[in-house]
């Protein structure tokens, strides 16, 4: 079985870029292929992974150890079990600096407390001495930002890291990781399947579905212009805030294909609205659409009637 | 209340209200309110001071003869009387009990430095070394236990003269065939936290094999292993006594409660004190270590919280 295929992006110094998808669309796949930790029995059977213009896939178990943390730091989902209950915080964040050779143990130890404040943690130089259960979800996952920010990596991979907050620390983790992009200048990957916080963080988007790219560019344009069947249905199954009258939210028909055994042709045809018959039979490439956008698509939105879209 | 003061916004930050309380800290707040248990560990916390004050000072010398009539039973000079070669034997009961701390410890302490890295090791990294290692403990487990320390103890101390027969040889005896249920434990722990978030995150952040493991699965798998270390010390004492009633553990004149209850144990129709003294002694000892280890447990197990 192929979770992933074909996947194929750059991500540029001080850059953000979201990947979304639905649940098991190869998000979180993509990520940890990144960092050669996709779990057993998984394998990555072929293609290259460059960072900067050392090869991830040939390192050596040293190298890629020492890769993973402080070139490439990566925060999770779910900051309730992401740290380990029985050490202090501090320490934690003192251990990832301890496992690379970035800083000196000393070092490590006096760089705590100026990270637990970068990540904006209040009364960071007590806190230190907590425990994780004595955080709040959203204070963990601050701590578990800190952690990863810990060694200046280059590359900063979150894993839908607001998904198991409550929204108004959602907001603030959004913010945080603006302002650390910013401050720090770290390329960031943001997996989500929140198209609000791709809108609100990312310069660049891209769209999988069933382990491929579906779409793919600026997120100005997607979000405006999206080419993709599937782009476009997420974008018409979440309510909008400065939508006029009485547009009619989308659920998308159907689930997502069984990936032992998925369908020929376009992985999406048999969800799609708009499918013609090459759709059945052969897979489209990823082409660029103009302005930066490539999509995957034999039809493509803007050739689309207005009509047929349930647009008035 | 009195004051008619307004009330205050609460201003005090959340965290601050937050009791600080470590593992260790939370379990003992737990195990103080389990009678028992606290039962147990005065009962051993009596033993120790008996086997620490026997170390230095006995009413009579354990080994003493004839300080009085032989199978006498219980004065006020000699509480719990005298036994067949008139020796005193409370005198023998608190040497017995530092011999007892010694074997329980000791044998502790070794069971846990075989299990806890053979455990460590099969549970953290699976695969052929948790074969190899799983393979060796079941089959150590179908070894007659007690049949393979007694040959161990003739060989090592009576047949080759390596060890004398003592203390450490029961310990030795007694680690060889019980380490098992440790290395079990241990495993089934780290195989459980081995997948846990908090270890994959340490994995992707960069962390050494040997870091995850000292520092994210041991310290988590730490409460059972106590409880664990606590089941073997009862275990360890009941051996020593076993084999010393059988003449093969202590030598003669060293006051073993279980070389003590063979003493008795030919005169128990006439005088049954020789042999009811150590076998009170050993047996209120294995219970307040099963209460305290129960206690532990309770105390431990995070679904008992309340």
């Amino acid at each position: 079985m192929t979770a992933v295929d074909g996947i194929s992006f750059d991500v540029d110094r001080g850059e953000t870029v979201g990947i979304v998808g639905e649940s098991g669309s190869g998000k979180t796949m993509t990520a940890l292929s990144l960092l050669r930790l996709i779990p057993d029995p998984g394998k990555i059977t072929s293609g290259r992974i460059l960072f900067g213009d050392r090869d991830v896939i040939h390192m050596s178990d040293e190298e890629i150890r020492e890769f993973r943390g402080a070139d490439v730091a990566m925060i999770f989902q779910d900051p309730m079990t992401s740290l380990n209950p029985v050490l202090k915080v501090g320490f934690q964040v003192e251990e990832a600096m301890a496992a690379h050779r970035r800083f000196t143990s000393k070092q490590s130890r006096e760089r705590v407390v100026p990270m637990m404040q970068r990540v904006r943690i209040p009364a960071a130089a007590q806190r230190v001495k907590d425990y994780p259960h004595q955080f709040s979800g959203g204070m963990r996952q601050r701590v578990m930002i800190a952690m990863g920010l810990s060694n200046e990596p280059s590359l900063l991979i979150a894993d839908e890291p607001t998904t198991a907050l409550d929204v108004t620390v959602q907001a603030s983790i959004i913010e945080l990781l603006r302002d650390l992009n910013r401050e720090l200048g770290a390329a960031v990957i943001l997996i989500t399947h929140n198209l609000s916080v791709v809108a609100s963080l990312c310069q660049r988007v891209i769209v999988m579905y069933a382990g491929r790219i579906v779409e793919e560019g600026p997120t100005r344009a997607i979000f405006k212009n999206p080419q993709h069947p599937y782009t476009w249905s997420l974008l018409r199954s979440i309510p909008r805030a400065d939508e006029r009258g009485h547009q009619k939210l989308l659920s998308i028909a159907g689930l997502p294909p069984d990936l032992s055994n998925p369908p020929p042709g376009c992985k999406f045809h048999p969800r799609c609205k708009f499918r013609i018959d090459k759709c059945f039979t052969e897979e489209p490439t990823l082409d660029d659409v103009g302005g930066g956008q490539q999509a995957r698509c034999w039809v493509l939105m803007s050739n689309v009637p207005a009509a047929d879209k349930g647009e008035r | 209340m009195a004051t008619a003061a307004l009330p205050q916004p609460d201003l005090v930050p959340a965290y601050e209200m937050a009791v600080q309380v470590s593992l260790l800290q939370d379990a003992w707040r737990r195990i103080r309110r389990n009678r028992l248990a606290l039962v147990g560990a005065g009962i051993i916390l009596l033993l120790f001071l008996t086997a620490i004050v026997a170390t230095f000072w006995t009413p009579y010398p354990v080994w003493l003869q004839a300080v009085g009539p032989t199978y006498q039973g219980p004065t006020s000079a000699h509480p719990l009387g005298l036994d067949q070669a008139g020796r005193d034997i409370l005198s023998r009961i608190m040497g017995g009990a530092s011999i007892t701390v010694q074997v329980g410890v000791g044998s502790a302490i070794i069971v846990s430095l075989i299990g806890i890295p053979l455990g460590l090791l099969a549970g953290f990294y699976r695969g052929w070394v948790d074969t190899v290692i799983s393979f060796v403990i079941n089959i150590w487990y179908g070894i007659p236990d007690l049949l393979v320390a007694l040959i161990l103890v003739f060989v090592l101390s009576d047949a080759l003269h390596l060890i004398p027969r003592g203390v450490f040889v029961i310990i030795l005896a007694f680690s060889f065939t019980r380490w098992m249920d440790v290395a079990r434990l241990v495993r089934g722990q780290a195989l459980a936290l081995r997948e846990r978030e908090f270890v994959e995150a340490a994995r992707m952040s960069g962390a050494r094999d040997f870091g995850i493991v000292v520092r994210h699965i041991f310290p988590n798998a730490l409460g059972p292993i106590i409880v664990q270390s606590t089941f073997a010390i009862p275990a360890a004492v009941l051996f020593e006594a076993f084999l010393s009633f059988l003449g093969l553990g202590l030598p003669s004149p060293a006051p073993s409660w279980g070389a003590m209850a063979n003493d008795g144990y030919h005169g128990l129709d006439f005088a049954p004190h020789i042999a009811l003294a150590p076998t009170i002694a050993l047996s209120i000892t294995l219970m307040a270590f099963n209460w305290l280890g129960d206690g532990l447990r309770d105390a431990f197990d995070p679904r008992m919280r309340r």
